[in-house]
């Protein structure tokens, strides 16, 4: 024991009440509006925010997606502006494709790799102007932007909190705001960026979504956002505009053929064991990469795998009969365990049973017949086992014509 | 030369002379290209070598490149500021005079078996470094080499080896010599030139390390470090390569991902597609190519890369030839080495650490008697010392310097006409080396062999085809032995074979 200098004196600690630490979601910029209408109460984590899973039925919100208009808050995304006279050149060290091609006012779909060239995350890239881009994205990439602008001149601000956000899919989803008087939406193709008013309030929209049909993206300053929703609510009744949760749109998001950090991949700076990251051409995203630019970051690695066959590949497939395979095994003659699937569903619009597979090298690459999974079903507590053949078919499942009409189409 | 350059050598010091050198001789045209109006780097000019007492050029480069430079051993002459009549020895090798029967003896076989450990190691010095990923026949080869020399350690000296290689220098003195002199001499070879305290772990591999060339005795060159870079520059252009002088490069040029040659800062481009660079790795990658030719990760690693100078140097002109205590003269091949102990040692090294000059500053030192200069180098002096290098600062180090000596040569103070001084901040501004660190990074366990200069940027080779590091940043590191500049040139020349 540690005797007390001699002469100090002995003190007392005072009982000392230290607050709790707060745990658990934050309220997002929406979330008033969203908790009166989440009869579910039905509540999921992104990034810290108490987002919808879903609101009153999965279905009525997935089929107001495919036959109507939906409202989905995409606040919690990550959102980075990057801005400077090296701007362009800090964007294009970071994505694998030529971002010198992207003219101001557009967006585009990116990856970035590690040094390895195994993906690190997906997003997508804003140009609001020469010398200024915005990058949304699943997952944090403060760290790694810091690290890819070095040595450049660049301001690279975490904006996430700057800018609420709201993601309008839907057929009817131009139509509405066309009735909000929003002119710009008629010239505004794919991709394209403009600035508008709904209400007072001034709200960037992009033509941009996971969906696979016509719809935009609202960004917005948080402190507009009630009154920009409130307006979109008021005029949406007409065109069955439906405040939907994240379940509804994960399944259009499996439609429309796109991928999902931490579901479908894994990123190269989550992964610890060596071969579960992938590289571009392992998830069929060679059309994203280009070889022919100078360096960016991973791509000696990438030009070295470009002359390589992946030793496995994510592929499109479809399954026979109705049961969704999330998570399955695949298999080659029934016999011999060659894959897995990641994300599957009966797809409502397209009446397909569909999915994502991992499949190790050859199968999907040359040797495509005579594939099977493996479903499990529970019935009445009783488990079957299911063997449903499946095919690899081309992406995307679901994708309708009205996405890239321009002016859009007036349902 | 004849002709234009088909091969451009960063750096004149006495790795970019080496690599240069071994390139025409095998028929390249070489250009080397040097900021300072001297060759030699850190051999520095008359007026001022920064390394003043060179441990020697491996024999088999000296051959490959027919140089010969007349050298000698130089003995060791360690003294104590504390006790300056019976404080001090003689060291030659494993041989102490001056201490009793038994100090000479411990000493003996200590550094004896130090020095069979250190050779056993020793072939992996002018070698490229294994590699990490990917190992080739040649590479597995030359790991086998050194696993069988170690085999032949025997059981006793490999598990002494295994034992020690990375505890510190300050133990294993503490442990097999007791306390005193003998113990300050191992403490300062071991952590010479670095950032480390003999008690930091990894400081028994830094002095094994150092052993494994040529022993670890300095040598110098008859008519001083000046002769060294003569004959390594003559060796250059006798075979077809040039030097350029005032010539300080501003970029280097890339197209298609290939090293294309390099633009001067006054604005001149010169084209060859293969450049060496022996500035140090920090500068060649990140200012002279630029972060935007290399990954982020790479970039990060380099940046990160430990290189903060410790060691000063001074120069004092002196009216008559230093004499010890005991009233010899210091002669023109001894070197003297001031500290008491490695404790003493230990205390300067957590002054500097924080950022403090030491008090007592532990250092060596050797007479030049044609300009009639005492040459210190003065370890563990902080790079950035607080409130920076003011006058106050630089009178304070001189000061205590001055008084360290004064312990241990009589009449020292007396002696002294004038003097000069650069410390580790100015000599990272008059070489270009980021630190002013005596190896262009730190030399320590993570920065060693397949990880030196950093992760992945081993074997010379850089990411940019064409690209190599050949300076003291690369492996094995500095002090002057040209085995970087060496193995770089190499490195280089089996590429351009393929
Ligand atoms: C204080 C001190 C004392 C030392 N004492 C000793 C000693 O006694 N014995 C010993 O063996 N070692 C000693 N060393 C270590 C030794 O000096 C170095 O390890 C050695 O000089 C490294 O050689 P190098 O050729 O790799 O690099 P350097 O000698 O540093 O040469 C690099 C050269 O590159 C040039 N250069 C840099 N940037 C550019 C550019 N952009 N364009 C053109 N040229 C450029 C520099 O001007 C320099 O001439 C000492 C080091 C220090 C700091």
């Amino acid at each position: 024991m540690v005797k007390p200098t001699q002469g100090a004196p002995r003190r007392r600690i005072a009982p000392q009440v230290i607050p709790q630490v707060i745990t658990g979601l934050e309220p997002g910029p929406f979330h008033a509006r969203i908790a009166a209408l989440n009869h579910q109460h039905a509540w999921t984590n992104w990034m810290g925010f108490a987002s919808p899973a879903v609101l009153d039925s999965v279905e009525f919100e997935y089929f107001a997606i495919r036959n109507q208009t939906t409202l989905f808050d995409i606040s919690p995304m990550c959102k980075y502006a990057i801005e400077g006279p090296d701007a362009e050149r800090v964007v294009n060290r970071l994505v694998t494709r030529d971002i010198g091609r992207l003219s101001p006012g557009r967006v585009t779909y990116a990856i970035w790799c590690d040094e390895d060239g195994q993906v690190i995350d997906d997003g997508t890239i804003f140009r609001l102007a020469d010398d200024c881009f915005r990058l949304c994205c699943q997952e944090p990439q403060l760290a790694w932007l810091s690290d890819i602008a070095w040595g450049f001149d660049v301001t690279i601000r975490d904006v996430s909190r700057e800018i609420a956000a709201l993601s309008l899919q839907g057929p009817t989803s131009a139509a509405l705001l066309r009735s909000l008087g929003v002119k710009a939406i008629e010239a505004l193709k794919p991709f394209g960026i403009a600035s508008i008013r709904i209400g007072e309030c001034e709200v960037d929209v992009s033509r941009t979504g996971f969906t696979g049909d016509l719809g935009y993206e609202l960004w917005m300053r948080p402190p507009d956002a009630a009154r920009v929703w409130d307006r979109l609510m008021a005029a949406g009744d007409n065109w069955g505009l439906r405040a939907i949760g994240y379940q509804a749109v994960e399944m259009a998001r499996i439609e429309a053929g796109f991928l999902l950090p931490k579901i479908d991949f894994l990123s190269a700076r989550s992964a610890l064991r060596t071969n579960r990251p992938s590289t571009p051409f392992e998830l069929g995203l060679d059309a994203m990469v280009d070889l022919a630019k100078p360096h960016f970051n991973g791509r000696r690695a990438l030009l070295r795998l470009a002359g390589e066959r992946p030793a496995r590949k994510l592929f499109a497939v479809e399954i026979e009969r109705d049961k969704p395979a999330a998570n399955a095994l695949v298999y080659h003659r029934r016999k011999r365990e060659v894959g897995m699937i990641t994300s599957a569903l009966w797809s409502p619009t397209c009446k397909r049973n569909i999915a994502y597979a991992w499949l190790d090298a050859p199968f999907g690459q040359t040797g495509t017949d005579d594939l099977w999974v493996e479903i499990y079903l529970q019935r009445e507590i009783r488990w079957e086992r299911r063997m449903a053949r499946c095919r690899i078919v081309d992406k995307p499942f679901f994708v309708h014509q009205r996405r890239r009409q321009t002016p859009p189409a007036n349902m | 030369m004849t002709g234009a350059p088909d091969a451009i050598v960063i750096g004149g010091g006495h790795n970019g002379l080496v690599a240069a050198a071994l390139l025409a001789r095998r028929g390249m045209r070489p250009l080397v290209l040097e900021a300072r109006n001297h060759a030699g780097g850190m051999l520095g000019d008359a007026e001022f070598p920064i390394s003043p007492m060179p441990f020697a050029l491996r024999p088999e480069i000296c051959r490959a490149l027919a140089i010969d430079v007349a050298t000698r051993p130089m003995e060791t002459i360690v003294a104590s500021p504390l006790n300056s009549l019976s404080g001090t020895l003689r060291v030659s090798g494993s041989r102490l005079d001056g201490g009793s029967p038994q100090q000479a003896e411990a000493f003996r076989q200590l550094v004896e078996r130090l020095a069979r450990q250190a050779e056993a190691l020793s072939g992996m010095l002018l070698r490229a470094p294994p590699r990490l990923d990917g190992a080739g026949p040649r590479d597995l080869l030359a790991l086998a080499g050194t696993g069988w020399k170690l085999r032949r350690l025997g059981k006793v000296d490999l598990r002494d080896l295994l034992r020690i290689a990375l505890s510190n220098v300050h133990d294993l003195v503490e442990d097999e010599l007791g306390l005193g002199l003998p113990g300050a001499l191992l403490a300062m070879e071991a952590t010479l030139g670095g950032a480390m305290g003999p008690r930091s772990p990894g400081t028994v591999l830094t002095l094994l390390y150092r052993m494994a060339s040529n022993g670890g005795r300095r040598m110098m060159p008859v008519g001083g470090p000046g002769a060294l870079t003569q004959a390594l520059a003559a060796a250059v252009t006798r075979a077809g390569g040039e030097i350029r002088l005032n010539a300080p490069v501003e970029r280097i040029l890339v197209e298609g991902d290939r090293a294309a040659g390099v633009a001067l800062s006054n604005g001149e481009i010169v084209r060859a597609s293969l450049v060496l660079s022996s500035a140090a790795p920090r500068t060649t990658l990140l200012d002279l190519l630029g972060p935007g030719h290399l990954d982020a990760e790479w970039v990060r690693r380099c940046r990160n890369m430990a290189c903060t100078g410790m060691v000063a140097r001074l120069d004092f002109d002196l009216l008559a030839p230093p004499r010890l205590a005991g009233g010899e003269v210091l002669e023109a091949d001894q070197r003297l080495v001031v500290a008491a102990d490695a404790g003493t040692v230990e205390t300067a090294f957590n002054a500097a650490k924080h950022g403090k000059l030491p008090d007592d500053p532990v250092m060596e030192a050797c007479y030049d008697a044609g300009s009639r200069r005492l040459r210190v180098s003065v370890q563990f002096i902080p790079h950035s010392p607080r409130g920076g290098w003011t006058e106050a600062n630089r009178q304070m180090l001189e000061t205590s310097v001055r008084r360290q000596l004064g312990f241990v040569l009589a009449g020292f103070e007396d002696s002294v006409t004038a003097s000069r001084m650069m410390a580790p901040a100015d000599i990272e501004t008059a070489y270009g080396i980021p630190g002013g660190h005596w190896h262009h990074g730190e030399l320590r366990i993570d920065q060693m062999l397949m990880l030196r200069p950093f992760d992945g940027a081993a074997g010379y080779r850089m990411p940019v085809e064409g690209l190599y590091l050949c300076g003291a940043g690369s492996h094995p590191g500095g002090d002057i032995s040209g085995a970087p500049g060496f193995n770089a040139a190499n490195a280089a020349l089996a590429a351009r074979r393929h």
